[in-house]
C-alpha cells in the first residue's frame, strides 16, 4: 500500500514537472533551481507522510506554542 | 514588475472580502457562540477594532514603500539577514493558513454533500482549478470575484427571507445577559479572522487607483464584520439557545427552508453557490502565496510555481489538521493566538521600525 503511496506522489510530481518542462527551459538557473528545490521539499514531506500518516506537524507545533495563552482567555 | 495585471477599489475590497468572511460565516458561529452564547452577534464587532487597526497599518506602510508588498518591504525595513527571516516566518504562516483554508472547505463540502470521497481528492480538485486562477494573474481572481460574489451575497440574503416566519426576534433576549465579557472572549476568533486583512498588502502594488485605498479596505471591513453579525443574528433568531450545538448553523437554516412543502432543500443550491465564494477564497490565498514566495526568492515570474505550491498546499491541509475536531479545537483556542501575532504584531513591528528610521512617507498626506 505505501509503495504504491510513494508511486502515486512521485507521478504526481513528474507531471507537474512535465507541464512546466517548456517554460523552465526557457527560464534563468535561478527559476530552475528554486522549481526543482520546492519540488523536492514536496515529494520529501509526501513520502514521509505516506510512510508515517501520524507525523506530528505544524499544526502541533502552534498547539505547543501557544497553549500556554489558553488559561488567560 | 513580477505581476502585469491590475485590479481596481471595487475588486480589492471583493477579493479581500471573500478571504475573510466565506469561512468565517460557516465556521465562526459555533466557535464563537461556545464563549459567548446568546451575545455571538456581538463578537463580531469586537473583533472589527482588529480588522480597522490592520487596514490602518497595511496602509500606512504601502504609503512607506509604494508598489512593494510585505514581503518586499520587511527586508527594506529590516535589513536583508533579519528581513528575510520575518518574511519567512510571514510566509510560513501563510502557507498553514492556506493550507487550513484549503481543509475548512474540504470539511465542509464533505460532510454536507460528498460524505464517502476521500479529503485529498476534494481539496485537490479545487486546487487544480484554483491553480488555472491563479496561473491567470490577479485580474482574473479580481473578474472572478466581481461575478462571483453577488451570487452569493444574494443567495446568503434569500435564506434569511425565506425563513423570515420562522425567525423569533426574543431569542436575543436577555442582552448581555453575563455582562459584557463572555462576547469579548468569543470575539477571539473573529479577531483573528479579521486580522487576515494584513493580506491585503499583496494586493496592494496592483491597484489601478492608490489614492481611495483607505476607504475602500475600511469598506470591506465593515461589509466583513456586517456580514458576521447580520448571519449571527439570523441564525440566533432561527434557533435560539441550541444554536451552541450546531456546527454549521448557516447550512441548517438553509436546510430549514420549506415554503407551501414544494419549495425545499435549497441547502444543495446554497453549498454550490457557497463553493463560487470558496473558490475566490482559495485561490486569492493561493496566489498571495505564490507570490509572496517568488517574491521571497526574488524571482522574475511567478508562473513556474504555482503547480508546486499548489501540491504543497495540499500536503500541508493533510499534514497540519489532524481531525474535523481538532480543527474546530484549534480554531476556539490556539490557531487565533497564531493568526494574531503573526498577522498583527508583524506590521506593527514592521511599521514602528519605519516610522523611526524614516519619520514620515512622502506621500502619507494624500
Amino acid at each position: 500500500m505505501k509503495v504504491v503511496g510513494i508511486l502515486v506522489v512521485t507521478v504526481i510530481l513528474v507531471f507537474i514537472f512535465l507541464i512546466q518542462r517548456r517554460g523552465l527551459a526557457r527560464s534563468e538557473k535561478r527559476v530552475k533551481r528554486a522549481f526543482f528545490s520546492i519540488m523536492m521539499v514536496n515529494w520529501v514531506f509526501a513520502v514521509l507522510l505516506v510512510i508515517f500518516p501520524e507525523m506530528p506537524g505544524p499544526g502541533q507545533m502552534i498547539d505547543f506554542i501557544y497553549k500556554s495563552f489558553e488559561p488567560f482567555w | 514588475m513580477i505581476e502585469k495585471g491590475r485590479i481596481s477599489c471595487l475588486e480589492l475590497a471583493l477579493i479581500m472580502y471573500a478571504t475573510v468572511a466565506t469561512t468565517a460565516i460557516l465556521y465562526i458561529p459555533y466557535v464563537t457562540a461556545q464563549h459567548a452564547k446568546r451575545d455571538l452577534w456581538l463578537s463580531p464587532i469586537w473583533g472589527s477594532l482588529s480588522g480597522f487597526l490592520i487596514v490602518v497599518i497595511i496602509v500606512i506602510l504601502s504609503r512607506f514603500f509604494p508598489g512593494k508588498t510585505l514581503i518586499e518591504y520587511c527586508e527594506l525595513i529590516l535589513g536583508r539577514t533579519i528581513g528575510k527571516i520575518i518574511a519567512f516566518l510571514y510566509l510560513f504562516f501563510l502557507l498553514h493558513d492556506t493550507a487550513i483554508a484549503f481543509r475548512e472547505y474540504g470539511e465542509f463540502v464533505e460532510s454536507a454533500f460528498l460524505h464517502k470521497t476521500p479529503m485529498l481528492f476534494v481539496t485537490g480538485s479545487i486546487a487544480i482549478s484554483c491553480a488555472i486562477a491563479v496561473h491567470g494573474g490577479i485580474q482574473t481572481i479580481g473578474r472572478c470575484a466581481l461575478l462571483f460574489l453577488p451570487i452569493v451575497l444574494a443567495s446568503y440574503v434569500l435564506i434569511y427571507i425565506f425563513l423570515i416566519p420562522d425567525l423569533n426576534v426574543k431569542n436575543m433576549l436577555p442582552v448581555m445577559a453575563d455582562g459584557v465579557m463572555p462576547s469579548i472572549k468569543g470575539s477571539l476568533a473573529p479577531h483573528a479572522w479579521l486580522s487576515q486583512f494584513s493580506l491585503m498588502s499583496f494586493l496592494l502594488p496592483f491597484l489601478t487607483n492608490q489614492q481611495k485605498v483607505m476607504k475602500w479596505g475600511m469598506f470591506s471591513v465593515m461589509a466583513s464584520v456586517l456580514t458576521m453579525v447580520l448571519i449571527n443574528l439570523g441564525n440566533l433568531f432561527l434557533f435560539g439557545d441550541i444554536i451552541i450545538n450546531l456546527q454549521f448553523p448557516v447550512f441548517e437554516a438553509a436546510r430549514f427552508v420549506s415554503i407551501g412543502s414544494f419549495f425545499e432543500h435549497i441547502e444543495s443550491i446554497i453549498i454550490a453557490v457557497w463553493v463560487l465564494g470558496g473558490f475566490i477564497q482559495l485561490s486569492a490565498f493561493f496566489y498571495m502565496l505564490v507570490l509572496g514566495t517568488s517574491q521571497w526568492l526574488k524571482l522574475p515570474s511567478y508562473k513556474p510555481f504555482v503547480l508546486p505550491i499548489g501540491f504543497l498546499i495540499i500536503l500541508f491541509s493533510a499534514w497540519t489538521i489532524p481531525s474535523f475536531e481538532d480543527m474546530i479545537r484549534g480554531m476556539g483556542t490556539t490557531v487565533p493566538f497564531y493568526f494574531l501575532t503573526v498577522q498583527l504584531l508583524i506590521p506593527i513591528l514592521l511599521l514602528c521600525v519605519a516610522v523611526i528610521r524614516w519619520k514620515k512617507p512622502k506621500s502619507f498626506l494624500q
